[in-house]
């Protein structure tokens, strides 16, 4: 990767002064929706949803309570472990924070551990793959007929079906894989899916995202387009066969998206120009720098209302190129490759999950610094869970996933506790050669299910939820 | 269509002439020929061949009797009755106490289930897996009684009957689904629509870059010596003429085991949709989209001199033909009124002719007319698709782009399906400079080049991959040679053998003393000069053992057997293998207890295990095959500890070889299932979709005529655009709408 480092150094600089912008821009912004329209000072602040993405799993000695003198899992038939018991009462226990979460020191009472929570894997797809494009679906197995992923709609369009309709955006996907092959496909690449199928594809490019929310497009020559072409479409659409007249119906979606944003975006015009953000800087960013800048640009977006649902997918899942993680390690290294030998990585590895623990908390000390309507906080206000497919990068298990939830979606949820779901935990090993599926806690689509319910979303099922996770709720 | 012209036959045993040997099968007994037939390739050159007849005129009979012959599809009732025969007993004797029997259902296949021939033709999934693992070998797997070689041959051949009975009965069948232009494609047709001098924008998916003008296919030879950059590692190479100010949507990605031109990956959202407005107005608005670049720019930009026509006639003219081309379909007189509408009110609000022109042109390329490829549903029961979805599945294919007006105009003639000028056209397609395209996109995917961009060797251990200049690698010259055998062969129409070997490479005086373990000289670290040399060690040529793919499967210090041998599966037989299970870690760097021990040793462990040894029996053979490779593809004798290597094994189950070279001469011996894997690629590429079972009848005929012609390459190309396949409508599965 070409990085001369001159040119580093006076992008540190700018980037510093496009934070300062940020920062404070941020104190003094409203939620900008409320300005365009009737005074409605006394209505309580919007709810706000994003999740913060992490891939291949964590080290589970340094991540969750009670595991922190067990066993490295190894690659040897001889690692048969089966499930720990786990010295913690099921429920709401008091948070302590283990040695990866301790960056989240300063907003411990906003924060809330979940254990316990398992998926399901359909065999047929990478455990890879799927751990990462169905995090957020987690359907039934074999409940998606027509592909191999149990794939469908993700959460967060759920919710923003909903609750996307006010905003200029339903919802804004941001992602940070600034890898340069082609290595993988969709399927590693992606949390948001509007389907099987059909990807909600992201923004990776933190000045080209910067330009899609803040610059100045040109709608009006847009319109005069788009109704010419939407005549084409319709008059297209008619010798389609059936199914192509489906997928198609992504043209007209998409065509209509964009002018009703056009329009939202060009009343929140005035306001938007307030806000004083310099364009991020068109070069090489360090790790560290590129995840807070595009979760910078994802709190504005939250925070002035162009969108109240996003996702920030820090990296891809799988992808075994290796990346600089700068002031980490001083050569590129694959995050992947490590995992498979935390024999010989753990330490690394620990830092890594630490690294992406530091950046998130980061994002929400960022939120909780935003003061909104009734002494609140957009923190308050949002409900921001870390979280990743795999509860272990080695033993790629699908059970005991990392989960955090930050905020409370406006007084929804409980914060600073410790919810344990399962009186089991623990890296599990495969037992005769056969990877083994551990289900001891409740599915993650319970989570899912409590969190669409919290934000408004009346559901009775999503994907394969048993019931919503009850015991989050304050 | 003239058979290749032979090509010395290194180390082919087998014989693929039509008197000798008229089903393929490469066993005929009496042949004259089989005596010297290690020199011969081609039916030109069989001394057996019948006097008089021209090759030519023969194999076009030939074709047509086979084609004729195929057209006549197996009932269901022969289907059954081959079934019952010789199906039932084979797998209840053989199959079945692992797949059915006391509720053993190894792999979830449960073969005791099946009754009848009906049970199979009702999923060609199964079918189609059935016949790939007993023709591959890999089942009954190596502990079990091993199956009779006639035996295994009346089992594939009886699915095959019933697979083709099923496909000719079936009512659905794969089909690509409507799907928006990729990346590359776009740049393409943009390019040729406006008939544009430079790019449209960087895509570093093209990892080749051409200098001077090298490909001429229509010379039907590459020139012995080529200038040529990567795009991708080279210095400066993205540095080159292009629209300023346009920038591209993100680059698609490539489906697992497949292209960036398949259905499933190529959707639309808003915020794609949101790219193709900006950038289609970027595009005519950019201060380089002008007279000097634009090659239409006089026709249809500039505005007319003055004429005895009103000015809304002059548009119109334009307008249709300009639709026409873009839409790759004519226009009716509604639609063109819309764009006629568009221009003239344009025209009224005081724009100047120029700036309405281009109004129109930027709304052109956001319509989906442009952005989709799809083809119109049935409106008539005919089995091929039409004239005009022809057009673009050709030109698409070879050209990456719009059809021509050629294309167009034979489209229009309703002359374009035509077999005979269906082949003339391909004929034609394959001369054009515009083959460039299928050049800078199928043979990289194909060959998974684009992990060489981040392979990054020690440098400890390879310091000769970095020297010469900050930045640089060894891997800018290495990518380039692969794709330049593949352009050789192509325009030249070799044979497609000479990817698993050839007497004849491109390389830069650094790859050369690279191979030959020489002192590595300087060289440029922008624009590489390649010159064709002769391959004399059979260790070398081909595409397997270059450099680029040793050192892209290897990690940062060693060689992964494992990684290479899925590479071979994949790319070379087009059988990938199902991902690892969950818990297997590869094979990392030696503890200290087996320093001592060879990489094969060290793997033992994977092949004891019940679990791994299934997926390993495959691998670990192709794999090791190239352990003589280190991780930058130099060629060594021993490890580093001291230890030989072992490059020994069995492919298929079949053929023993001891080394590189004889693992080469197995693969040709297994040169038909190499030929069926490339076809089904290149036809994966060109349909936009997986080949499954219900393209084997196809694809069986493309490697018969393929074979019959020398294993030339276009002749390929040509069999696989006759196909059913290819030329076929298929009726799609119905598919639930998302919304966005």
């Amino acid at each position: 990767m070409k990085r001369p480092e001159s040119k580093t150094i006076d992008l540190q600089t700018s980037r510093r002064a496009f934070l300062r912008g940020i920062g404070g821009a941020v104190l003094a912004l409203p939620w900008l929706e409320s300005l365009g329209g009737a005074a409605v000072a006394a209505k309580a602040p919007a709810q706000r949803i994003a999740w913060f993405y992490v891939p291949i799993g964590v080290v589970r000695r340094g991540f969750f309570p009670g595991e922190a003198d067990t066993r490295v899992p190894e690659f040897s038939k001889k690692f048969k472990q089966a499930p720990l018991d786990l010295d913690l009462p099921l429920g709401r226990n008091p948070l302590e924070l283990t040695p990866t979460l301790q960056p989240l020191e300063k907003v411990k009472n906003k924060v809330t551990l979940i254990t316990g929570v398992d998926r399901v894997f359909q065999a047929g797809t990478d455990v890879h793959a799927q751990c990462g494009c169905c995090f957020l679906s987690s359907s039934s197995p074999f409940g998606v007929t027509q592909s191999a992923y149990p794939l469908a709609r993700t959460l967060d369009h759920v919710v923003a079906d909903e609750i996307g309709g006010k905003t200029p955006f339903r919802t804004l996907e941001f992602s940070c894989n600034s890898h340069k092959d082609n290595k993988e496909s969709v399927y590693f690449d992606n949390i948001s899916w509007y389907g099987t199928d059909h990807v909600a594809p992201s923004m990776r490019d933190p000045r080209r995202a910067y330009r899609r929310l803040f610059g100045t497009s040109q709608t009006t020559a847009y319109r005069d387009i788009t109704d010419l072409v939407l005549e084409d479409a319709r008059s297209m659409q008619r010798k389609l066969g059936s199914a192509d007249k489906q997928k198609f119906a992504e043209y007209f979606d998409s065509i209509r998206t964009i002018e009703v944003q056009m329009e939202k975006l060009e009343r929140m015009r005035g306001e938007l120009s307030q806000v004083n953000l310099d364009e991020p800087p068109d070069a090489y960013l360090p790790r560290g720098e590129y995840i807070r800048l595009m979760g910078d640009l994802m709190i504005v977006a939250l925070q002035t209302g162009l969108t109240r649902v996003a996702t920030l997918m820090i990296g891809p899942e799988r992808w075994d190129t290796p990346m600089m993680f700068e002031g980490l390690f001083d050569k590129p290294r694959g995050h992947h490759e490590m995992s498979h030998n935390q024999l010989e990585y753990i330490d690394d590895l620990l830092k890594v999950d630490q690294f992406h623990i530091e950046q998130f908390a980061y994002l929400v000390e960022k939120m909780e610094s935003i003061e909104e309507a009734g002494g609140t906080s957009l923190l308050d206000n949002t409900i921001f869970t870390y979280g990743s497919g795999l509860g272990d990068g080695a033993t790629h298990q699908y059970s005991s996933l990392p989960i955090v939830v930050a905020g409370s979606g406006g007084g929804k949820f409980i914060t600073g506790k410790h919810l344990n779901l399962s009186k089991k935990t623990g890296a599990v090993g495969q037992l005769d050669g056969k990877f083994r599926q551990e289900l001891h806690g409740q599915p993650l689509a319970n989570l899912w299910l409590a969190q669409a319910r919290a934000m408004g979303v009346q559901l009775e099922r999503f994907a394969d939820s048993t019931g919503p996770m009850d015991q989050l709720f304050a | 269509m003239t058979p290749a012209s032979p090509v010395p036959c290194r180390g082919v045993r087998r014989l693929y002439c039509l008197t000798c040997d008229p089903i393929g099968e490469g066993v005929a007994g009496n042949c004259e020929a089989k005596k010297g037939a290690d020199k011969l390739r081609t039916m030109k050159d069989c001394p057996a061949r019948p006097s008089g007849v021209k090759p030519r005129r023969l194999l076009r009979c030939l074709g047509f009797a086979l084609l004729t012959l195929s057209n006549a599809l197996p009932t269901l009732d022969a289907a059954q009755d081959a079934f019952d025969t010789i199906l039932k007993p084979a797998l209840r004797k053989h199959c079945v106490q692992c797949h059915g029997q006391n509720d053993t259902l190894k792999g979830d296949v449960n073969l005791l289930a099946l009754q009848n021939a009906a049970d199979l033709t009702k999923s060609p999934k199964l079918l189609g897996r059935m016949i790939e693992v007993l023709d591959l070998e890999e089942m009954p797997p190596g502990d079990a009684k091993p199956l009779q070689p006639t035996v295994r041959l009346q089992m594939v051949q009886a699915l095959k009957k019933i697979l083709r009975a099923s496909v000719s009965e079936a009512k659905i069948f794969p089909r690509t689904p409507i799907r928006r232009l990729n990346r590359f494609q776009y740049n393409n047709a943009v390019q040729d629509l406006f008939e544009l001098k430079v790019l449209v924008f960087p895509l570093p998916e093209r990892l080749m870059r051409e200098y001077e003008d090298y490909f001429q296919p229509a010379s039907g030879a590459l020139p012995a010596q080529v200038m040529v950059g990567n795009r991708a590692l080279g210095k400066s190479q993205m540095i080159e003429p292009r629209l300023a100010g346009v920038e591209p949507f993100p680059q698609d990605l490539r489906a697992e085991h497949g292209f960036d031109t398949q259905g499933d990956h190529l959707s639309l959202s808003p915020f794609l949709m949101e790219s193709f407005l900006s950038l289609s107005r970027s595009i005519v608005g950019s201060r380089d989209f002008n007279a000097q670049n634009c090659g239409i720019w006089h026709s249809f930009f500039e505005a007319p001199q003055a004429s005895t026509h009103p000015l809304a006639i002059v548009v119109q003219q334009r307008l249709r033909k300009f639709l026409t081309r873009a839409f790759r379909h004519p226009v009716n007189d509604k639609l063109l009124g819309r764009y006629l509408a568009h221009v003239l009110a344009r025209l009224r609000t005081g724009n100047s002719f120029t700036e309405s022109m281009k109004s129109v042109a930027a709304a052109t390329l956001a319509s989906p007319r442009f952005l989709y490829l799809y083809d119109e549903a049935a409106s008539n029961p005919s089995r091929r698709v039409d004239e005009f979805a022809l057009a673009s599945r050709l030109s698409f294919f070879l050209w990456g782009s719009i059809p021509d007006a050629k294309l167009l105009e034979l489209a229009t003639d309703g002359r374009l399906s035509d077999r005979g000028m269906l082949r003339e056209q391909v004929q034609r397609m394959l001369r054009d400079r515009r083959l460039k395209r299928f050049c800078d996109s199928f043979p990289s995917q194909w060959l998974q080049l684009d992990r060489l961009i981040s392979s990054v060797p020690d440098e400890k251990k390879f310091p000769n991959f970095y020297s010469y200049a900050a930045n640089f690698r060894s891997s800018s010259h290495m990518m380039l040679e692969p794709l330049l055998l593949f352009e050789t062969i192509l325009i030249e129409d070799r044979s497609i053998l000479d990817l698993v070997d050839s007497d004849y490479t491109y390389r830069t005086p650094r790859l050369q003393n690279w191979y030959s373990a020489s002192p590595i000289e300087r060289d440029s670290p922008g624009t590489h000069k390649f010159a064709r040399v002769p391959i004399t060690d059979r260790r070398q040529g081909g595409v397997i053992t270059t450099t680029a793919v040793m050192t892209m499967t290897s990690g940062p210090e060693e060689s992964k057997p494992i990684t290479r041998g899925a590479w071979i599966a994949s790319v070379i037989f087009n059988n990938p293998p199902n991902p690892p299970p969950a818990d297997v870690p590869p094979l990392e760097s030696a503890t200290i207890e087996q320093k001592d021990l060879t990489v094969r040793e060290r793997f033992k462990e994977h092949r004891t295990r019940p679990a791994c040894a299934g997926c390993h029996a495959k691998l670990d053979p192709l794999g090791f095959a190239l352990e003589n490779f280190d991780a930058v593809g130099r060629w060594r004798d021993d490890y580093a500890n001291g230890r030989t290597v072992d490059a020994s094994g069995v492919l298929f189950r079949k053929h023993k070889f001891e080394n590189i070279i004889e693992f080469k001469d197995a693969i040709l011996l297994e040169k038909d299932r190499f030929t069926r894997a490339f076809a089904a690629h290149i036809l994966a590429f060109a349909l936009g979709r997986r080949v499954d079972a219900t393209d084997f009848p196809a694809l069986d005929e493309i490697v018969d005529q393929t074979a019959q012609a020398g294993y030339s390459m276009q002749t390929l190309i040509h069999e696989i655009i006759q196909s059913q396949s290819f030329v076929g409508k298929m009726r799609p599965p119905r598919k639930k709408t998302t919304r966005l």
